[in-house]
């Protein structure tokens, strides 16, 4: 009886493992609460400096411009938010959102702390509901959030509600190496060095374990992409980097 | 193959850096870039092979774009001597009108960021004074622009008496007067032999015309002559 009352609820991924698909988020805001502070750091330890010229490239790719409304979700500790803040000018709107408040806090504290403020606002939002009305924004990027949303199709709607026609969104996430030999170092990397980094440097090796657990289940460039069509987006394209371990899509609402 | 973004992006990101380090010690250049803010001037270099969007900001700092999709104010394509010259030149009209760079759009952004270039002039004491203290970095900036003085000065002499002696003395090349007599006369050929060649080309065709035009009289002169009594 209680089996099947468990077979009958629905279910998602975190990680490795199959969890009550209303539980993932708090296990997710659990990861996150841990490493908030020092997330950063890990950021550009495990990934030697990269994720800047990742986002570098992203924000190319959105074509912001001064007086653009820009929605940065997940956006943690505001590295893309600070970059769209001095590009949209005191006519533009930057909106930080961040379902974990851990996250959300030190973003801004850090982005106060840099003077940035005139035109940005911080959100706690979950991506699948976004508390803005239709027809928002220019352009919304999520990047490294996409795979820990429970109900991916769910956000990307959402996303395509909020923004302008003629907006775009930017996705960035790990994807999958091109190079079946990247792909194997880079797995021996991941559930090898990256625990062991997190153990050390953040106390947390649970915390990264599920990193590397949650790229393996994200999707692929191209399942991503056919994920984007399918909830609206025109013109989805996508751009590998570094081999294919990110990858940078982009959808346009019509 | 096409380079990796990320790797594009860094290259421009250290170039980035680099100008933007410069602009902050030329306080001068940063005000006539935030005049130009919002401009993007799309750049091609064909020797090496690689493109960049340069945009000024409004805070007068330089940002270099891998990928741009919206409109350029300037294109501009050559080879990276052809960017040399121009980055150089006195007179940078003259050398977009007479180097090798094909221009698009509007010249008036390229020219007052090759003006920003040619005149930068970098403060070193702010950046000395503020690790070695007031006096030693003072003392330091005195003599190093003292020495970037002396440099600039010893530079242009000696481009100056090696220009003439290279002309005048050892007539190694001719000066450039001559050449570009020599260029005018050459132009002026070209423009001449081209109206002889059009000439030739109406004459030859009238001659065709007039020789498609001779078979039917010589069919018919026979036959009036036949028609004769004898």
């Amino acid at each position: 009886m209680a089996d099947s009352a468990m077979s009958d609820r629905e279910t998602t991924h975190f990680g490795y493992r199959e969890v009550d698909k209303d539980a993932k988020a708090g296990m997710v805001g659990d990861v996150f609460d841990s490493v908030a502070t020092r997330y950063d750091l890990m950021n550009d330890l495990m990934s030697a400096g990269i994720h800047r010229l990742w986002k570098r490239f992203t924000i190319e790719l959105s074509g912001v411009r001064s007086g653009n409304s820009v929605l940065d979700i997940a956006g943690g500790t505001g590295d893309l938010a600070e970059k769209f803040s001095q590009l949209v000018g005191d006519g533009g709107r930057v909106v930080l959102a961040d379902i974990n408040a851990s996250m959300l806090r030190v973003g801004r504290d850090r982005l106060l702390d840099t003077g940035v403020q005139a035109n940005l606002e911080f959100v706690q939002a979950d991506a699948q509901y976004l508390p803005f009305p239709d027809d928002s924004f220019d352009c919304i990027t999520i990047a490294f959030g996409l795979r820990n949303v429970t109900d991916k199709d769910l956000a990307l709607r959402a996303m395509l509600r909020v923004l302008k026609p003629g907006g775009r969104l930017l996705v960035l996430e790990f994807s999958k190496p091109t190079n079946p030999l990247l792909g194997k170092a880079y797995d021996a990397y991941s559930f090898s060095i990256l625990p062991l980094m997190g153990r050390l440097i953040a106390r947390d090796a649970d915390s990264y374990k599920y990193l590397a657990e949650s790229i393996r289940m994200h999707p692929d460039q191209e399942t991503l992409r056919g994920m984007m069509e399918e909830a609206g987006f025109s013109r989805c394209e996508y751009h590998n980097m570094t081999g294919g371990v990110v990858a940078v899509h982009r959808g346009i609402k019509a | 193959m096409a380079l990796d973004p990320a790797l594009h992006s860094a290259v421009l990101a250290a170039l980035e850096r680099a100008a933007n380090t410069a602009l902050d010690l030329s306080p001068h250049s940063r005000r006539e870039l935030a005049a130009l803010d919002e401009v993007v001037i799309g750049i091609e270099c064909t020797a090496p092979a690689f493109s960049v969007y340069v945009q000024p900001t409004r805070t007068g700092a330089i940002r270099l774009l891998g990928y741009h999709e919206g409109p350029l104010a300037t294109r501009v394509r050559g080879s990276s001597s052809d960017f040399a010259e121009l980055a150089n030149a006195a007179d940078p009209t003259a050398t977009l009108i007479n180097g090798g760079l094909e221009l698009k759009g509007s010249s008036a952004p390229l020219i007052a960021l090759q003006g920003v270039v040619a005149g930068l002039d970098v403060d070193w004491e702010a950046p000395l004074v503020d690790t070695l203290g007031d006096v030693a970095g003072h003392q330091l900036a005195e003599i190093l622009r003292g020495l970037f003085r002396w440099g600039r000065y010893a530079g242009s002499s000696l481009t100056r008496q090696l220009d003439e002696f290279i002309h005048e003395e050892a007539r190694l090349t001719p000066p450039r007067a001559e050449v570009e007599d020599f260029y005018s006369d050459i132009q002026k050929l070209t423009q001449q032999a081209d109206r002889l060649q059009s000439r030739l080309q109406r004459a030859r065709a009238r001659a065709d015309r007039l020789l498609a035009a001779q078979p039917t009289t010589a069919a018919n002169g026979p036959a009036s002559r036949n028609s004769e009594p004898g």
